[in-house]
């Protein structure tokens, strides 16, 4: 079967080929499933040519080929014959089997239209039958038709006779909704009849449902309720048409009192947070007021949420709630940091705030809370960062005048030392502190702090320029130099007038300058360098906040300005001793001198005094000689004379302490010269004590020029000059201007003495020695007694 | 910039302590000095500027019995002036007159118009009345605060009024009050007092210790200059006197005198025991400024001072501008030198 299936399909194939060209004698479709191999060898193609066939068959093949061919040619024709006479035949027998049929049709067709008419009159019959059995019934339906309705009435009656009593059972199976659904299913008939028929009923169901509205607000307001259930109940009170907005008044205004709750335990938990943080060991107590808060809030926000879903047309009131409610805490938080807070507590406080400001935001994100509350944040660490430099201010300044009640009894002790170490410590303390406060402000990744972190580095920046030019103005305001003019810093001072600020205290201030501009301010600059640099460019266009140079130099300023003032307040003292030493004798009418004057044992214990104070705080001067050269030769303050060679010349010879001689000589010269008198101060114990020391010589000489003198008042200045000599060259570095000032003091007398008789040197000696042996006695006594 | 080089010297023989500019000369620049000699015959000095400004001439030469410690020269007379001197152990005043004509023989005596004799104690100044035509004059002693009437015709010299000042605040100085005058401005031991002429009473006061010159600013009305010993040159509202409007940091030692410039109301002047004589700035916007913040006014501070004149021997006592030319001004060191210097390159540009 196999092998026969084969030809079957080939003989099939051309069979329907052969067929189709017969039905369809157009070729091109015939030959479309042959055309594939057409070729010259495809006898089947239409274009095929049998001469060419021939030619090419005859030129290729060899004979035995052709032979073949030829048998092969002559068995497909006889084949074909045989096909041809099968396809007629079978046509033909088609043609037979349709006239057949075509036959029976034409019989068949006979006599249908007779049963045609016999139908149509049977349905005729049929309508007329059914048209009466419908009229018959009709009445009848009818009736029950009508019967039926006053059944649905009854029915409806009945249902609302039964409502209270459903309504009951209802509320005691507390399926209101149910309930609900009876009763405005009841309302129409009861708004027609309920006042006439239905009295009773509609009292009783009305009863029914003023519990079922009770219930439904208590479940309403009671917090152990679902959402959903609460949810409930407020749409079922909706739908009973009572006032629901009272009862969203009342719920808000419970929030509200909530709120109020909240806000305190805010005021308790910064309380606490800042408790915890003493008593760090206790880490399970620590964690509960934060949670208590953190519990309130949430509940809160649930709160808010559930209400947000009962009321939504509320929200405008919630958004008020949750914005109070931030900016409450941002209020509290400001009260809280007005007091002294560390970086760490006041970010505990400042992350807890965040995190219910986050989860309010979550709940009510059209409140645009953190907007509000990002700029009440900003204000608040702005706020924070301005109060830690004031408080590091306020802590430098107690600093240095904790120690400042007692100095006066103690110069002995070395407070105004006490005084420096503890404020220079104070100081790089603090800062060091304020640096690392701020490290945790900028180390903090809540949200809020990476976005202000250019800002607030920005504001630490300012800041210390802040701090810095207030600490230079505070100094200046205790040490009295600007005294209370600044209306805004004149409370500080007002206690204390500037006659009573301590002298010492001025020069512990002048070398805090110092020790600001040299080393704070370079450390501060460093640090800021370090880690507080950059992204403030858009913010301060005008360039850095923070400019240590110019720092610099208005500390520098200060520190000189306050050491002048130092020497000027001492200078004063001594000045009134001056004063007051010449003002009162009548010095014309001198009586000759017995001793030198007690004014010199003042005067001499001023300097002390100062030199104690002066040895405390300020450095030793390096190369006490060359540095009297120095300060000699190249001063050129005042000096404006042309032989400035000759001036050299006697400084020179003076440093090599080589002055007898040549100084005698150049002494008529000195006269008329200028020497250097008035130099710059510089931040030593020597050239502290030598400024104040001339100072005080250059006033001395003014008094005596004010005066006049007989022989013995000068008598008595030559003497008092002469003691003075000693001491004086002792304490004093610039030894050359020391003598030159006590020689004009006593040239100045002279001047002024109607008779100039000195007094001779054994007696001068005499004297100046029964002095020095007094004062012997006298502190040989003082140490005995002390 | 050492001012010494511009300056025209003069030198006087002795110690000098004052000199008056001569108000009443209105086609000369002159000034009168007096010297300060315990021992020596005293001179009174009547220098003139010559027209080209280049030279400092002596028009008049005088002797005066006895060391000048003050001098002002009368504002309406050029030839008449006043002296406070000192016989050593005891004060007087005088008015005088220039003999006529003067300048002719270099020392003639003068004309003594009137004795001021009703002090006891030592007296400090004699102030004219600063509007120019009046004959009053005060003179002030350490208590005593006297009101004189002038009568240069007559030769006599009138007390009007008499006022003591209490024993316990010594005066030293003072200045009239050239915008009110009837008030006095009166420098003591502890403060600043301010007469009222017409009742003789202490009206007002500054608590400022140890004063030692005040001047009144002549442009601008209620603005007073005081000098310290010790904390430099005050400037104040005497509106508002409680505080001062501004402080200059005055001399490297004590500032002895100040004197605003008669015409140029920013500029003052002051001399002092450091041998200088400083030229400030006091800008006339100081009452604002005072009221900005202290770190914008220490951005906006300028220094006050524009020009330091140190070419000095001693310290330097006698100040005055001139008032004819307000650009110039005389300036005297202890040592008599006059020095006469030109303020030109440092006015304010108008």
């Amino acid at each position: 079967m196999a092998t026969e299936a084969a030809p079957m399909d080939e003989k099939a194939k051309r069979m329907r080929d052969l067929l189709s060209s017969f039905y369809a004698p157009d070729p091109s479709i015939s030959t479309s499933g042959s055309s594939i191999n057409a070729s010259f060898d495809n006898i089947n193609s239409t274009s095929f040519d049998a001469d060419q066939y021939m030619d090419l068959m005859i030129k290729k093949s060899n004979l035995e080929v052709l032979l073949q061919r030829h048998v092969q040619m002559a068995a497909e024709i006889k084949n074909l014959d045989t096909d041809l006479q099968m396809l007629v035949y079978e046509n033909y027998n088609k043609f037979i089997s349709a006239t057949d049929t075509i036959k029976r049709m034409k019989s068949n067709i006979f006599g249908m239209e007779g049963n045609m008419d016999q139908l149509l009159q049977k349905i005729m019959s049929v309508q007329s039958r059914s048209d009466g059995v419908n009229t018959s019934l009709f009445e009848k339906r009818e009736h029950i038709e009508k019967l039926h309705r006053t059944r649905n009435l009854l029915r409806k009656v009945q249902f609302i006779y039964d409502l209270p009593a459903r309504l009951q059972k209802c509320i005691k199976s507390e399926t209101y909704g149910d309930a609900v659904r009876f009763y405005i299913g009841a309302m129409p008939i009861l708004k027609v009849y309920g006042d006439t028929s239905f009295q009773d009923c509609r009292r009783a169901s009305e009863e029914a449902i003023e519990i079922i509205i009770k219930n439904l607000q208590t479940k309403l307001f009671s917090d152990s309720e679902s959402i959903q259930a609460r949810a409930e109940a407020a749409v079922l009170l909706k739908q009973l048409d009572v006032p629901v907005d009272s009862l969203k008044d009342k719920l808000l205004e419970k929030l509200e009192q909530s709120l109020d709750g909240l806000q305190i335990k805010a005021k308790e938990a910064s309380l606490l947070a800042e408790h915890n943080d003493s008593s760090n060991d206790a880490e399970s107590s620590d964690q509960l007021p934060a949670k208590i808060h953190e519990d309130a809030v949430r509940g809160f926000s649930e709160a808010m949420r559930a209400y947000r879903e009962i009321f939504p047309d509320s929200e405008e009131r919630l958004f008020k709630l949750a914005r109070a409610l931030a900016a409450m805490h941002f209020e509290n938080m400001e009260l809280y940091i007005r007091k002294r807070v560390s970086a760490a507590d006041f970010l505990r406080i400042f992350r807890i705030i965040w995190e219910d400001v986050v989860l309010m935001d979550e709940v009510l994100p059209e409140a645009e809370l953190s907007d509000l509350s990002a700029e009440a944040a900003q204000v608040t660490v702005k706020q924070f960062v301005a109060k830690t430099f004031s408080h590091l201010q306020q802590d430098i300044s107690d600093t240095i005048l904790k120690f400042d009640i007692n100095q006066k009894e103690a110069v002995e002790e070395e407070v105004l030392k006490v005084v420096l170490e503890a404020s220079k410590k104070a100081g790089l303390q603090g800062i060091t502190d304020i640096f690392q406060d701020f490290r945790q402000l900028l180390d903090e990744n809540t949200g809020i702090f990476v976005k202000m972190k250019d800002l607030i580095i920005g504001w630490i920046q300012n800041g210390f320029q802040d701090f810095f030019r207030s600490l230079e103005a505070q100094f200046l305001v205790l040490s009295g130099k600007t005294s209370s003019s600044n209306d805004t810093e004149g409370g500080l001072v007002e206690g204390k007038s500037s006659e009573k600020i301590h002298a010492g205290l001025i020069l512990v201030l002048a070398q805090l300058s110092v020790f600001i501009e040299q080393k704070v301010i370079p450390r501060v600059t460093e640090e800021i360098a370090a880690s507080f640099s950059g992204g403030n460019s858009q913010a301060f266009e005008n360039g850095p906040a923070f400019i240590p140079g110019e720092l610099c130099r208005v500390f520098h300023a200060a520190s000189e300005k306050l050491l002048q003032h130092y020497i000027d307040t001492r200078t004063q003292k001594i000045s009134v001793l001056l004063r007051k030493r010449f003002k009162t004798p009548n010095w014309v009418k001198h009586k000759e001198p017995r001793e030198v004057h007690m004014f010199v044992d003042m005067f001499l214990h001023e300097l002390e005094e100062i030199g104690k104070e002066v040895k405390q705080v300020l450095p030793q001067g390096t190369f006490r000689k060359h540095k009297r050269t120095d300060s000699n030769g190249s001063n050129t303050t005042t000096s404006s004379r042309s032989n400035t060679l000759h001036n050299d010349k006697m400084t020179r010879s003076n440093s090599q302490r080589a002055r007898s001689q040549l100084f005698e000589t150049h002494l008529a010269k000195l006269f008329k010269q200028k020497v250097e008198i008035f130099t710059k101060v510089e931040f030593t114990q020597e050239s502290v004590v030598t400024t104040t020391v001339k100072l005080c010589l250059k006033s001395l000489q003014e008094y005596v020029r004010l005066q006049t003198f007989n022989r013995s008042g000068f008598q008595q200045i030559q003497l008092d000059i002469q003691f003075l000599k000693a001491p004086l060259k002792e304490t004093v570095e610039d030894e050359a201007a020391i003598d030159f000032l006590l020689d004009e003091v006593i040239v100045a007398a002279s001047e002024r003495c109607l008779d100039v008789i000195p007094l001779e040197p054994p007696i001068l000696d005499k004297l100046i020695q029964a002095k020095l042996a007094k004062s012997k006695e006298h502190n040989n006594n003082n140490t005995v007694s002390s | 910039m050492q001012g010494g080089s511009s300056g025209i010297g003069y030198g006087l023989k002795y110690q000098a302590r004052c000199i008056s500019d001569v108000k009443a000369d209105k086609d000369h620049t002159s000034f009168l000095t007096g010297t300060l000699s315990l021992k020596e015959e005293n001179e009174v000095h009547l220098l003139r500027l010559s027209p080209g400004g280049s030279e400092l001439l002596c028009e008049g030469l005088f002797s005066h019995p006895n060391e000048i410690w003050d001098l002002s020269s009368c504002p309406f007379d050029q030839r008449i002036f006043s002296t406070v001197f000192s016989t050593g152990d005891s004060f007087g005043a005088a008015i005088w007159q220039i003999p006529e004509p003067y300048g002719q023989s270099n020392s003639s005596t003068l004309e003594c118009v009137a004795s001021l004799d009703s002090h006891v104690g030592k007296i400090n100044c004699v102030l004219w009345c600063p509007s120019g035509k009046s004959d009053k004059l005060i003179s002030m002693d350490e208590q005593n605060l006297v009101l004189w009437s002038l009568d240069s015709s007559k030769k006599s010299a009138e007390v009007l009024s008499k006022e003591s000042a209490g024993m316990r605040h010594s005066l030293s100085g003072g200045a009239w009050n050239p915008h009110d005058l009837n008030s006095v401005a009166a420098t003591s031991e502890s403060s600043i007092q301010f007469w009222d002429l017409r009742t003789m009473e202490k009206v007002n006061s500054i608590e400022r210790a140890h004063v030692r010159n005040v001047d009144y600013n002549l442009k601008r009305e209620h603005i007073l200059v005081s000098a310290d010993d010790e904390s430099g040159i005050h400037i104040w509202d005497l509106r508002k006197a409680k505080v001062p409007v501004q402080e200059l940091p005055g001399h490297t030692h004590w500032t002895w005198a100040v004197r605003c410039n008669p015409e140029y109301e920013e500029l003052i002047l002051s001399v002092g025991t450091d041998s200088a004589v400083n030229l400030w700035f006091a800008s006339a916007s100081s009452e604002k400024k005072t009221s900005e913040s202290p770190v914008e006014a220490s951005r906006l501070r300028v220094n006050p001072l524009l020009n330091s004149y140190t070419d000095y021997e001693d310290s330097v006592y006698g100040l005055a501008w001139s008032s004819r030319e307000p650009w110039i001004f005389a300036s005297l060191s202890y040592d008599g030198r006059v020095v006469i210097e030109s303020v030109k390159p440092f006015l304010p540009r108008r």
